[in-house]
């Protein structure tokens, strides 16, 4: 497992670029990954989904549906797709710091 | 080598981006005389084994060549399959829902000079590059998956076993001498992409072992209730355990209600169960899906286990080839394998094709399994009894 070294911070992260360890995010993290990603300014409605992302994961122990996600934060897939080009998967549950999605996907 | 750029630029990501265009429309590449007779063929016949005429009420007819494909193939292959076309065809060329690849020539004389040209191409090794074959009661092409080329759960391999059946099989490839169609299907998994559950012949790789915990890293790479609920049997639960002093979640396996299907670890990469010697394949037999005569059928398990035997597979392929042989002797026309099993009962089939019938076979999931045993007298004395 490669490590990743950003403003003082080092971080565990697999060959996909996910955190290894969900203790290990923070505010670096966010912007370390936000360039691979494909974002240039972090809104406040970026923060939205990574909060919302966060709070589920840490009451649920899992990434929450899509539709969940659009039901809470309000915003359309087309939407969180405009905020996050990899998609909710790819792109904001990285940046939130939760384990790699699985499956068959 | 150096980096070469396509134009992208990595700092714009959706600058020029171009997206949802979907697949290019069909009519593009229709050879002319399918374009111009779309909608209006009247009949078809099979000329000989992998050759097929189409004629059209306008009077045109299209010859149809089918030739095998190995489905994983290289440019340099793919290349050679456009030059036959452009050589022959104008250009034009499809692929089957088999993986099989079809030219078309409007004349006999073309028809020709194509199947001499097919036939008289080989790869270095000495195999067929495009044999011809696969229309009608025949074995055509196996439907398979990944296998260990490109997959992280498979039982078995994919390529390997496939070429190996077929070589096996090769005569009913050339050859319209069987009942009905036979389909084989080979999936690497408990998954089943593709078409075991619903083929003549299915053959899948399973497990014989409970998955390995890796405790250490699991409650940070997994999500800890997809994993439980990914299980079909109930098998796992939410734990805790001590790594050097350190309390942390993980889970737990019955090992006693694990069927080894693998779906946790889909779910979960720390719950890793490949095993070399545990791993093997399952034959299934009796599936079909078109309506012709009888519903379509799943297909039913038949051997419980066939151990990996790379890189030809014998007990596989000669229990397969055993099982055409005794259905094409026994079988009606245009009975498939499946109603040919079910006409003369399962423990016929087991006789005649000299499988041994293990517990494994009988049904115990859930409450359907109920619905598959005998709730009748009627049956007949087999050789199994006797013994």
């Amino acid at each position: 497992m490669a490590t990743v070294e950003y403003k003082g911070h080092s971080f565990e992260v697999d060959e996909d670029g996910f955190l290894q360890k969900f203790e290990d995010w923070n505010l670096e993290w966010v912007d370390y990954v936000k360039d691979s990603e494909g974002i240039k300014e972090l809104t406040p409605e970026h923060n939205k989904v990574i909060e919302f992302l966060q709070d589920y994961y840490k009451k649920n122990g899992i990434a929450p549906m899509v539709r969940i996600l659009s039901k809470v934060t309000g915003f359309k897939l087309k939407h969180i797709y405009e905020l996050f080009p990899s998609g909710p998967g790819k792109g904001a549950c990285k940046m939130a710091g939760l384990p790699k999605p699985t499956g068959c996907v | 080598m150096a980096f070469i750029s396509s134009g992208y630029n990595p700092d714009k990501p959706m600058e020029g981006r171009i997206t949802d265009i979907g697949p290019r429309h069909y009519e593009e590449f229709y050879p002319a005389v399918i374009k111009k007779n779309k909608g209006q063929w009247d009949y078809h016949e099979i000329v000989k084994p992998g050759v097929l005429k189409h004629a059209a009420l306008s009077g045109d007819v299209v010859y149809t060549v089918r030739v095998g494909g190995a489905r994983l193939m290289s440019v340099t292959h793919v290349r050679e399959i456009c030059e036959i076309a452009d050589k022959h065809c104008g250009g034009h060329l499809r692929f089957t829902t088999r993986n099989n690849v079809e030219f078309m020539v409007e004349t006999e004389e073309a028809l020709n000079g194509l199947i001499a040209d097919l036939e008289s191409r080989k790869f270095a090794g000495g195999s067929y590059k495009f044999p011809i074959g696969g229309t009608g009661a025949c074995v055509s092409n196996i439907v398979h998956t990944q296998g260990y080329v490109h997959c992280h759960t498979p039982a078995t391999d994919a390529s390997g076993p496939v070429k190996a059946v077929m070589d096996e099989m090769f005569e009913y490839f050339q050859s319209m001498t069987l009942p009905a169609m036979v389909r084989i299907s080979l999936a690497c998994c408990l998954n089943m992409c593709g078409a075991v559950h619903c083929s003549d012949i299915g053959i899948v790789g399973i497990h014989r072992k409970p998955p390995i915990v890796e405790h250490d890293r699991l409650d940070n790479i997994c999500e800890i209730p997809l994993a439980i609920s990914a299980c079909p049997t109930g098998a796992i639960k939410p734990t805790k355990v001590e790594i050097d002093g350190k309390k942390v979640n993980s889970v737990a396996v019955n090992a006693s209600r694990c069927m080894y299907c693998g779906n946790c670890y889909t779910m979960c990469p720390a719950m890793p169960l490949a095993s070399g010697e545990g791993d093997g394949i399952v034959l299934m037999v009796g599936g079909k899906v078109s309506n012709r005569i009888s519903m379509p059928k799943f297909s039913k398990v038949v051997v419980a286990y066939i151990p990996n035997e790379p890189p030809r597979w014998p007990t596989l392929t000669k229990m397969i080839k055993h099982i055409v042989e005794v259905y094409a002797k026994d079988a009606n026309k245009y009975e498939r394998l499946g109603e040919w099993a079910e006409r003369i009962g399962w423990e016929k089939f087991f006789e005649l094709c000299d499988l041994e019938f293990s517990h494994h076979c009988i049904d115990d999931f859930r409450d359907p399994a109920y619905y598959t045993w005998r709730q009748s007298t009627q049956f007949k004395f087999t050789k199994h009894i006797e013994a």
